[in-house]
């Protein structure tokens, strides 16, 4: 560890990426703090150098296009939960954010790049981030590029390597009728959560299960995106059958679970069946009640 | 009896303010000039030679004023003083001391220290002190520890036990064989620690002129602290000052003879300045208690009378620590059989070391794990034998005209209604409605399951030879302007002892409770005593208090009767107003009769000896140090005692428990003020509840602690406590003044067992059983699979 | 090098309000906000219980929403609003009606965790008058205490929440 910090605080993004591009790998971002400052407490992480970019207002707003959301990386959990534009677009993003845990200190507090970065197996934005096929906008010296959330939890070091910044999240508009649904379990109100899942579920006109999507968290070190598993079977109906299958195929995706206070092994394994029934569930209830009401109109 | 306005009611906190607007202050509040910052290097491994450690790297540290290894310590430190000797007791004993020298015994124990200008360069520092381990072979688990070729603990030992001890009475041997029914179980109780949220701190300030030190200490036992640190620091008594400011929470953590103590206090010492140490997390969580294992069995009549009971156990006290922890494995035994009326007693403690930190004492003190073991193995007979698990009870509790009852281990119970008690709780339960519904319930699928616990918690202990002991003192002074001022030997680790010692002081002398100012936690200020623990603050604290303020009472009645020209007898002083029924047409204030008890010392004051200050001890009875026939004692005065239900739903597809009620019922003597009593009641459910939903200590497989912070260490959270209905139910002690039986430490247990027993009620028609704790989800969800699979086998 | 290094400081310039005071000065970059309070400016109603946001007996408040102290970087609040269990009463020294309420319904035993349960009840009845008791106890989830098994503590905030519906009060 070292004793002095070097510390910066750039003025916008342009300054922050040129700061990073000239730094050795010793240099870490800080926004929040909720991640970092614990080990920074515990002299477990000592950075030589501080790039502070909590005061960058551009990358704390919210704005919508034809295409969708783009949120800043430095929004943070309460704005994602109350703000009207997220609940509109990408609900399952602001209910994922209200499930963070650390009570409302943290979600004052935490930002939505920072939770996106920590790649926690634990971690609630993630798994919603994935069902909903979001993007994320990375910024170096180079210049700005986007990488689908899908593939971001796939590379070490979240692709971003220590000269970028993430600055957006990109959330395309939901296909009409698109149900969603997420389940966390915890074994009491203090613990983390023992099983995460998140869901999105499209019908066809007749009632045919058309796509799922399904994330999964807190079960293995990496957070589960299984929506490619499931498509192999779909369409289907929706009944126990389409239900054993999903369970199926998530039990067989968990390879080493984690297993730790939340629980063994082989529970998370089980768990991961139970929320993914569950969130499924809701997406489906959910896109159900949608179809019901179009059809009413 | 004067009146009493005060005594029972609700009285608040005369310094909440203070606590509300973050104007109290605790021990890591105080800052003084030219502040000095410790950091302590700990052990990373379990077991370990020291081969070398070099300081040198944290000495270059611009900012470091000293740093110390083992080796340099031992110069001028003795070994510390156990808190409670195990020789005492006949058990095996070794020199313990602030900083390992050439070996380590346990994960996170102190190797050296650095001290700096400031936290983080001493932070910084300590990182760069280099100790060259030699790991050698280590035993967590205290059945190993046990094995023939387990490695010692302690070099020099024959084996791993501190002692084996009887707990026996009776013939037991005799009651099994002509048992109906042998009813026999397992508890294993794991891990767990206090975790008050404010950790420890020590800060000492040396004085070269006066060559002493003053250590502001988060500190249950400022007094006995003081003698502990006197003989570790080679210093007199009267060279030291123990101060203990507002204490958050201490549930035992903050009773003495930790190795810090000490340390701190040489380091102000040897760099002639000002030394602080806060405790982080990580290091508090290494401080735990708990860990016992039970096979425990009962010898049973038909109609469910136990015959005898039979508990042989291990504790897994950890390495030797020089804080009492250990002597609570030992309080375990002593306090079997509980509430229950078994004469015939086979129990032995096995009281093991291993190389797990070690442990310091817990709230409930040993005491807790009696009471789980106990109402797990009732619950198991009464489902064994087919009876109701209030009923089976009934049937064994010692009857309420029994008392005093002298039990199989020596103790004297002073009174009690065990009956009467669990049957307020089980109305407040709803414990009938819940057995009808329940197999209504089960078709919908609703696994609801209620429990019951009881506990015997015998509070204000005195153990021979040792620093615990068994009275306080407190001095009370009136000044001449008529304020009150109490000062006590007991402390206040933030239950509000502070306030129902002024309540009963207040009732004594007569006066507004506004002009009562407690004291308390200053070895230079208030009177020897012996601090906090044991619930006995307002046994002995307040006990002393009330004979103080009747000494005074009766100077300030005579110079009144002086004053007024009448009868001491007609004199009546109700807050702050001194009346005479001789002369009802007038009055005086408290505070002029105060003020001529001064003045007119060679008149109306002649008559008593100045000034308005008495100091007096209260020394409960019932208290034998002399052993019986049997070679017993009994070490408490006082036996509070409760009765606990829960009621739980278990999500059968996830193991998840959620409880719904919760009630108790409690009796401790007496009530000086029932907020206190309830918080503290509160309290330790919650502790009860965490113990057995959440919490829980764990290593792996090198001994290394895998609990190292609230993430991993999950205790309840505001939605993980039900409201909880609280009753009284209180039987006076006839030794205690106003028959108090304290109120500060029961209630782990008790709540505990019937977290457990509730679980265990939900899951019982699938013959699922889990008395090997805790019971979270996992390991409810693992039982329920594990239960269904042999079904199935069964079928098939 | 660069022009760009030239940003880079061995220090951390921070200009803040904490309880209403200007606060202008150079401190280390990876200081918590904690540390920045009880160690700089002496305001020790702020306490430390864990350095890893779990335990919530830091909680202040930051433009007017809550956080944790220790996990929060001092230098993060920068142009911002500190308040602290020291600056929430009046300028009178008058308590703020949740104190009042701790105060009356004895919402605390140690008092160790008093501080940051006040502040998440202030934010609760900012957004929830007249809240449930599950809604308290859920606003209190990021505040652990010890002592009181919660009790005292939601009998606090409910009497909080009836004094402020009785007054009519709901302009915080």
């Amino acid at each position: 560890m070292s004793l002095r910090v070097q510390y910066a605080r750039p003025l916008n993004v342009d300054q922050t990426v040129a700061l990073l591009g000239e730094l050795s790998s010793g240099a870490v971002i800080i926004a929040g703090g909720q991640e970092l400052m614990p080990f920074i407490n515990y002299g477990r992480v000592s950075p030589s150098v501080l790039v502070d970019i909590s005061g960058l207002k551009d990358l704390q707003n919210i704005e919508t296009s034809d295409d969708g959301l783009s949120i800043g990386a430095l929004t943070v959990h309460r704005d994602i939960q109350i703000n009207p534009l997220i609940n509109e677009i990408a609900p399952l993003l602001a209910h994922a954010a209200l499930q963070i845990g650390g009570g409302r200190q943290v979600h004052n507090q935490g930002t939505i790049g920072g939770n996106i970065v920590a790649m926690h197996p634990l971690y609630d934005i993630i798994p919603a981030l994935l069902v909903l096929d979001a993007e994320i906008e990375i910024t170096s010296q180079q210049g700005s590029r986007i990488v689908s959330m899908a593939d971001l939890i796939n590379e070490s070091n979240h692709k971003m390597g220590t000269h970028a910044v993430l600055t957006r999240v990109l959330i395309g508009n939901s296909p009409a009728g698109q149900g969603w649904g997420y389940e966390k379990l915890k074994i009491t109100d203090g613990c983390y959560g023992s099983a995460n899942a998140a869901a999105t579920v499209c019908l066809a006109e007749d009632g045919q299960v058309q796509s799922v999507r399904l994330a999964i968290g807190a079960v293995t070190e990496k957070i589960l995106n299984l929506s490619e598993d499931l498509a192999t079977f779909l369409p289907a109906s929706p009944d126990a059958d389409l239900d054993s299958r999903i369970a199926g195929i998530v039990e067989s995706a968990v390879e080493q679970p984690l297993s730790d206070q939340q629980g063994h092994g082989e529970y998370r394994r089980a768990m991961a069946g139970v929320v993914a029934r569950k969130a499924f569930h809701q997406a489906l209830d959910m896109a159900r009640q949608d179809m019901a009401l179009r059809e009413r109109m | 009896m004067a009146e009493q306005p005060y005594i029972g009611r609700k009285e608040k906190a005369p310094d909440r303010v203070a606590f509300v607007s973050g104007r109290a202050h605790f021990s890591s509040d105080f800052a003084f000039e030219g502040q000095l910052h410790a950091h302590i290097i700990r052990s990373p491994h379990a077991a370990a030679k020291i081969r070398s450690v070099d300081l040198s790297g944290a000495l270059k540290v611009s900012g470091v004023k000293i740093a110390i290894d083992g080796a340099g310590a031992a110069e001028h430190l003795d070994p510390i003083p156990h808190h409670i000797d195990p020789i005492v007791f006949g058990g095996r004993t070794t020199d313990l001391f602030c900083l390992a020298q050439d070996h380590t015994r346990y994960f996170g124990e102190p190797v050296a220290v650095v001290v700096a200008t400031d936290k983080r360069t001493a932070q910084y520092a300590a990182s760069r002190v280099v100790v060259d381990y030699e790991p050698t072979a280590s035993v967590t688990d205290a059945d190993l520890a046990l094995k023939d070729d387990a490695p010692l603990v302690v070099l020099g030992w024959d084996d791993n036990s501190i002692m084996q001890v009887p707990f026996c009475g009776g013939d037991a041997e005799a009651a099994f064989k002509d048992a109906d029914h042998i009813v026999k179980t397992q508890v294993r109780v794991h891990r767990q620690a206090t975790q008050p949220i404010e950790t420890r701190t020590y800060n000492a300030i040396w004085d070269e002129g006066g060559q002493s030190i003053t250590l502001y200490a988060s500190a249950q036992n400022p007094h006995p602290m003081r003698f502990a640190l006197a003989k570790t620091l080679r210093m007199p008594e009267n060279r030291l000052r123990v101060i203990a400011p507002s204490m958050g929470g201490a549930f035992g953590l903050k009773m003495h003879s930790h190795p810090e103590e000490a340390l701190i206090c040489l380091l102000a010492k040897l760099t002639k300045g000002a030394v602080k140490w806060t405790e982080n997390r990580e290091e508090c969580l290494l401080i735990g208690g708990r860990e016992q294992t039970h096979d425990i069995e009962f010898a049973l009549r038909e109609d469910g009378r136990i015959l005898a009971i039979r508990d042989h156990f291990l504790a897994n006290a950890g390495a030797p620590g020089a804080t009492p922890g250990w002597g609570m494995a030992f309080l375990t035994g002593l306090t079997m059989p509980g509430p229950y009326d078994v004469g015939n007693l086979d129990v032995w403690a096995n009281i093991v070391v291993t190389n797990k930190p070690p442990w310091s004492a817990c709230r409930g003190f040993g005491k807790e794990i009696t009471a789980l073991a106990l109402e797990l193995c009732m619950d198991k007979a009464a489902r064994e034998l087919g009876l109701d698990p209030v009923e089976i009870r009934n049937r064994n509790f010692i009857s309420s005209n029994d008392f005093p009852k002298k039990t199989a281990t020596g103790l004297i119970y002073d009174s009690g209604d065990y009956a009467g008690a669990l049957a307020k709780t089980v109305e407040s339960i709803g414990y009938y409605d819940v057995k009808r519904n329940q197999e209504k319930w089960r078709g919908e699928g609703k696994y609801i399951g209620v429990g019951l616990g009881y506990e015997v918690t015998p509070e204000g202990g005195a153990l021979p030879g040792t620093m615990v002991a068994g009275y306080d003192t407190s001095t009370v002074k009136v000044d001449p302007g008529g304020s009150v001022t109490i000062l006590t030997g007991v402390t206040d680790p933030g239950g509000g002892n502070r306030i129902g010692i002024a309540q009963i002081v207040a009732d004594e002398l007569g006066v507004a409770i506004e002009a009562i100012r407690v004291l308390q936690g200053d070895t230079q200020t208030c009177p020897y005593g012996f601090g906090n623990y044991s619930g006995r603050s307002l046994i002995v604290g307040g006990g002393s208090a009330a004979l103080a303020a009747q000494d005074i009472k009766e100077k300030i009645v005579k110079v009144a009767a002086a004053l007024m020209e009448v009868e001491e007898g007609s004199i009546k002083i109700y807050r702050g107003v001194v009346t005479s029924s001789a002369k009802p047409e007038s009055e005086l204030s408290f505070n002029e009769v105060c003020y001529a008890a001064y003045t007119r010392a060679y008149d109306v004051a002649a008559c008593i000896e100045q000034p308005l200050e008495a100091t007096r001890t209260f020394k409960p009875g019932l208290i034998s140090h002399l052993p019986d026939e049997q070679g017993k004692i009994n070490p408490y005065p006082s036996y509070s005692n409760a009765a606990y239900a829960a009621v739980c739903e278990i999500d059968p597809g996830t193991g998840v428990v959620k409880l719904l009620k919760f009630a108790v019922t409690h009796d401790c003597g007496k009530a000086i003020n029932p907020v206190l009593v309830e918080g503290q009641a509160c309290g330790a459910v919650a502790f009860g509840i965490g113990g057995m939903m959440g919490e829980e200590i764990v290593f792996d497989e090198g001994g290394r602690q895998k609990t190292r912070n609230f993430e991993d260490y999950v205790m309840p959270r505001a939605a993980d406590v039900p409201e909880i209905v609280m009753k009284h139910h209180d039987s006076p002690n006839p030794v205690t003044f106003m028959g108090l039986k304290g109120a500060g430490e029961a209630g782990v247990g008790g709540s505990a067992a019937a977290v457990v027993n509730a679980v265990n009620d939900a899951l019982a028609h699938l013959g699922v059983e889990i008395n090997d704790l805790p019971v979270t989800a996992p390991r409810i969800w693992s039982a329920i699979q594990k239960a269904q699979s042999a079904q199935k086998a069964a079928e098939s | 090098m660069s022009e760009i290094h030239e940003i880079l400081e061995e220090t951390a310039f921070l200009q803040c309000k904490v309880n209403g005071v200007s606060f202008e000065e150079e401190i280390h970059p990876s200081m918590s906000l904690l540390d920045l309070l009880r160690e700089e400016l002496k305001l020790t109603g702020t306490h430390m219980g864990c350095m890893t946001g779990h335990c919530g007996a830091c909680t202040v408040s930051v433009d007017g929403r809550i956080i944790k102290s220790c996990i929060t970087p001092a230098a993060s609040v920068q142009r911002k609003k500190v308040i602290t269990i020291e600056g929430l009463a009046g300028a009178d020294d008058s308590l703020h009606p949740v104190q009042e309420a701790f105060c009356e319904a004895s919402g605390f035993q140690c008092g160790y965790c008093a501080p940051g349960m006040v502040f998440s009840t202030v934010e609760l009845l900012n957004e929830h008058p007249d809240p449930s008791d599950a809604q308290i106890r859920k606003a209190l989830t990021g505040n652990l205490c010890r002592c009181t098994g919660y009790q005292s503590i939601v009998r606090s905030v409910r009497q909080a929440a009836n004094q402020k519906t009785a007054s009519g009060d709901h302009s915080e």
